[in-house]
């Protein structure tokens, strides 16, 4: 799928078709595309573990259930833990370094292996991995921003995905060996979706004059309609739900799954 | 894949509970299935003991949820939260009222203590009625769904096996 196409494409997907697996593939495709994300300090921020549904014993996935995440653990057969390791700046004076040397950062925007020895390493990083605010507020960005890439990664694919409240962490961190330095983010539910890729249709979204200024926040972001048009054909602007069959979509997933309706 | 780890009678997942009886998923309308509707003979048909149920603002407002009224509600639909809330020695607002709380700024929350003990209670009465398996489930979801469309948030389990 063309990049515009996916970004339009992706909704958060509910209703899965609880029988048919995640090739781990697909899922390896996903992994690359989140490794690929950009990361200050070219740090490993994120960790993530994959689980599917059916290796999971009854009780573990019941500890899993919260009141708006219940029907999708039954639906969804693969789920990915995300989390923070808080010790991602740990290695960043030689992650920079490494950089140096590759001419990734050079001096010609004023990098050098002694500035980053003498001066960002004691005087900014260091400093910052002993703040636990900083640390969790540029893990929850960075994380975030991998997981963007692993769920346009999975919608390329033709997967469905939502992202969830992650609640159980101690449940899930005896169970699968996750160490005390891993910060539990979100839980992603991966499958192919059991109801049309559009689920119903775009959703609600302000005008991008709304959230984007020129300049100054008095001069709002105006689209030209041409590349609104354009957006339009090449699929990230898609018809707005609700699709006039939605209602009745749902109905008819609830009732293939025994959900309220 | 295990069968522990698919939904089955023997979990203890939210609404999924009890073995297999013949009470609700018995001969008859099953519990997936649409029931007689009441909406045909007008409200003036509706039986007498489920006169009361139907009037209850609350279920006027679960009913109204698909454009209905509660005339056109599924006569098993309301049979079954009449004997719910018989069960329960309580009636359909007063359900409602349980599953919330004020705070001390005066709103009105959903109390989660309140959601549990009731979604508890809906396990409770699945087990009771004897159903089993995805009767089980559509079961339990048809209670939540009264509930959710009453504003409180809840989720059942799915039947995929
Ligand atoms: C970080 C994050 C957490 C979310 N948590 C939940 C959740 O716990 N339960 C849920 O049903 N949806 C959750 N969602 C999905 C949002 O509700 C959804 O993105 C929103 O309704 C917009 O719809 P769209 O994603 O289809 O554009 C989450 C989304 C994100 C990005």
């Amino acid at each position: 799928m063309e990049f515009n196409r996916v970004v339009g494409t992706r909704r958060s997907i509910r209703f899965f078709k609880s029988w048919r697996p995640v090739e781990r593939e697909k899922l390896q495709v996903m992994f690359e595309a989140a490794n690929r994300a950009s990361r200050s300090m070219n740090a490993d921020y994120f960790r993530a573990i994959v689980v599917n549904r059916d290796d999971l014993d009854a009780e573990t996935r019941d500890a899993l259930r919260n009141p708006t995440t219940t029907a999708d653990l039954d639906l969804a057969p693969t789920y990915i833990f995300w989390y923070i390791d808080m010790n991602y700046v740990e290695g960043a004076q030689d992650r920079l370094k490494a950089l140096v040397d590759q001419h990734a950062l050079s001096a010609a925007h004023g990098w050098s292996r002694a500035y980053v020895d003498d001066f960002l390493w004691p005087q900014v990083l260091e400093p910052i991995s002993k703040d636990m605010s900083a640390v969790l507020f540029m893990g929850a960005v960075e994380t975030g921003i991998a997981i963007c890439n692993a769920i346009n990664a999975a919608v390329d694919q033709g997967l469905g995905t939502c992202m969830h409240a992650f609640t159980a962490n101690e449940t899930v961190k005896s169970l699968l060996g996750v160490p005390d330095s891993w910060f539990p983010v979100w839980l992603q539910l991966v499958g192919y979706p059991a109801e049309e890729p559009e689920a119903g249709g775009q959703r609600p979204r302000n005008p991008i004059s709304t959230l984007f200024f020129e300049g100054h926040t008095d001069h709002p972001f105006e689209e030209d309609p041409e590349v609104t048009e354009r957006l339009k054909r090449e699929g990230m602007l898609q018809t707005p739900g609700p699709f006039p069959y939605r209602a009745q979509e749902v109905k008819m997933l609830s009732r293939m799954y025994g959900l309220p309706e | 894949m295990t069968d522990t780890a698919r939904t089955g009678p023997d979990r203890t997942a939210i609404g999924v509970v009890g073995e297999a009886g013949t009470g609700i998923g018995g001969p008859g309308p099953g519990i997936g299935e649409a029931g007689p509707g009441i909406g045909e003979p007008g409200p003036g048909e509706l039986p007498e003991h489920l006169a009361a149920v139907a009037a209850a603002p609350s279920v006027q407002r679960w009913m109204h949820r698909s454009g209905d009224d509660v005339a056109g509600a599924r006569l098993a639909d309301l049979e079954m939260l009449q004997r719910f809330c018989a069960s329960l020695g309580t009636d359909p607002d007063e359900l409602i009222a349980q599953c919330l709380r004020s705070t001390k700024s005066g709103d009105t929350a959903i109390s989660a203590a309140g959601r549990r003990k009731t979604d508890q209670a809906i396990s409770a009465f699945v087990a009771a009625e004897g159903a089993s398996g995805r009767d089980a489930i559509v079961l339990g979801n048809k209670l939540r769904g009264f509930l959710i469309h009453n504003g409180i948030f809840m989720q059942g389990s799915a039947a995929i096996d």
